[in-house]
């Protein structure tokens, strides 16, 4: 076995030197730490757009195995150090040779080391769902999130009353028709476009530039969000988007993105009142990097932070047509009907 | 120190779920296990998921055809896999569990080809992969 997933040892030193420099970095800082950060690069220089703009178009991946929250084990441990981060390279790279040169997958199917048993689903590596099987956007963070916690913060009483009458009423009703499933499901609309979060697979986006405009393409589901940064105000306030209205403006090397009018629909996390803002920071040729700020006052108690390398891949970015054989919606309604007919049955007995 | 490691690992690589693009359970059903013997009939190439239409001959003789979901196809395509991948008439064998309506579609947790090889390894050509990076 060698280190064939996972590009060079030097790539990934460059990644970890980056993330070395990362705390320095939280979210919310002005651009003078990123601008600092860009420079240790001194070989590098960012390169701008035809109109002067720093350069951050090209197909990139967000794809990692940080998760968002930090998990309660790792609680007061933000970063891995190298050794940690060594060992998960080598720990991911074994258990994928292992279902290769043994032709077996592991117990739970699923790809996932620890999962639980039931975890029935494909053989992940053999359907190229394994998030290893793809390039990854190494770090030494042990949570997306940012700060000695790394969870997203309580929520408010308000938000919490709110959304357990939501979970009240949906109970029992959640395969009634398509509108009860979830957004994703229905191929609408995922919470991977605004913050750009990793998604499991296809976690690609494509940024490409105009005169003052930025627009970001996300493979999955294949939303294009288009980012005007001539100045401009938001839209009235009155019109309400599933991804919000996002302006941007640049600071130095950095584009600032904000985000608002989001609907009461939003998938992310079932927040109403929305605020983000994010900033994308070219750090070296392959590399931006990203963080973001979410607040929502009746939603958390206060706001939170994250950040992410996004690292440049080849090719292009291809189109995920999710309504084009989206059985499993229907597949997942006829069996909700079957099982009702068959507990009638055994009722009526 | 080597064991602390290794719980470090398990708790990152468990705490990032991957799932598909739907809620597994809420399509198929565990309790319905199934191994099948066919022909590939056709593949639809498709997103969200692939599907691998296959004809399986019964015990008496009658033959079915079978829908099995499998991976997104961009992610396929990337690791070197193409439409030609899995021509009809493939002989596979298809380890699964049957969908919740009942119906003849199934998820396919492995398949392999008749002469034992699983499908679609050694064909893969990770883009993260060095020695195979153009």
């Amino acid at each position: 076995m060698n280190s064939r997933y996972f590009g060079s040892m030097a790539t990934l030193a460059v990644v970890v030197v980056l993330m070395l420099l990362a705390p320095a970095l939280a979210a919310g800082q002005d651009l003078s730490a990123a601008a600092k950060m860009t420079t240790t690069h001194k070989a590098w220089t960012p390169p701008r757009t035809a109109d002067g703009q720093p350069d951050l178009q090209g197909v990139w991946t967000n794809n990692t195995v940080t998760p968002l929250e930090r998990p309660k084990e790792l609680a007061g441990k933000e970063f891995y150090t190298d050794a940690e981060l060594e060992a998960l390279a080598k720990h991911e790279r074994e258990r994928l040779s292992r279902i290769e040169d043994e032709g077996q997958p592991p117990a739970n199917h699923s790809g996932v080391e620890g999962a639980p048993a039931d975890d029935v689903h494909y053989d992940f590596s053999q359907f190229g769902l394994d998030r290893g099987q793809s390039k990854l956007a190494w770090n030494r963070r042990t949570s997306i999130i940012v700060g000695p916690e790394g969870t997203i913060p309580t929520l408010t009483a308000e938000a919490r009353t709110r959304l357990a009458e939501l979970r009240a009423k949906a109970k029992g009703h959640e395969f009634d028709g398509p509108e009860n499933l979830t957004l994703g499901a229905r191929c609408l609309a995922r919470p991977n476009v605004v913050p750009l979060l990793p998604t499991a697979y296809n976690s690609n986006l494509q940024i490409v530039q105009g005169t003052g405009y930025v627009a970001i393409e996300t493979e999955e589901i294949h939303d294009v969000r288009i980012i005007p940064t001539d100045g401009r105000p938001h839209i009235p306030k009155s019109v309400r988007q599933w991804y919000g209205d996002s302006v941007g403006h640049w600071e130095a090397n950095t584009l600032v993105i904000d985000t608002t009018n989001f609907t009461d629909l939003s998938p992310f996390r079932g927040a109403q009142n929305l605020h983000m803002i994010e900033r994308l920071t070219r750090a070296d040729e392959d590399t931006i990097l990203y963080q973001f700020t979410v607040e929502d006052p009746g939603m958390w108690t206060k706001p939170w932070s994250g950040e992410l390398p996004i690292t440049k891949i080849d090719g292009q970015l291809y189109e995920y047509a999710c309504h084009e054989a989206n059985y499993p919606l229907a597949n997942t309604l006829r069996g909700a009907r079957v099982a009702e007919e068959q507990a009638a049955k055994k009722a009526a007995k | 120190m080597k064991t602390k490691l290794f719980v470090l690992v398990g708790l990152l690589l468990t705490a990032a779920p991957a799932w598909a693009h739907h809620a597994f359970a809420a399509e198929f059903d565990q309790s319905r296990p199934l191994k099948l013997k066919g022909t590939v009939v056709k593949w639809e190439v498709t997103n969200p998921h692939s599907w691998i239409h296959m004809d399986v001959k019964g015990d008496d003789g009658k033959v079915v055809t079978w829908m099995i979901e499998g991976g997104s196809p961009n992610n396929l395509y990337r690791l070197g896999f193409t439409k030609d991948s899995l021509p009809p008439g493939s002989e596979i064998v298809v380890e699964g569990y049957q969908a919740k309506d009942q119906s003849t579609r199934a998820v396919g947790k492995s398949v392999t080809f008749a002469d034992g090889r699983k499908l679609f390894l050694g064909l893969q050509a990770r883009e993260s992969d060095p020695e195979t990076k153009k």
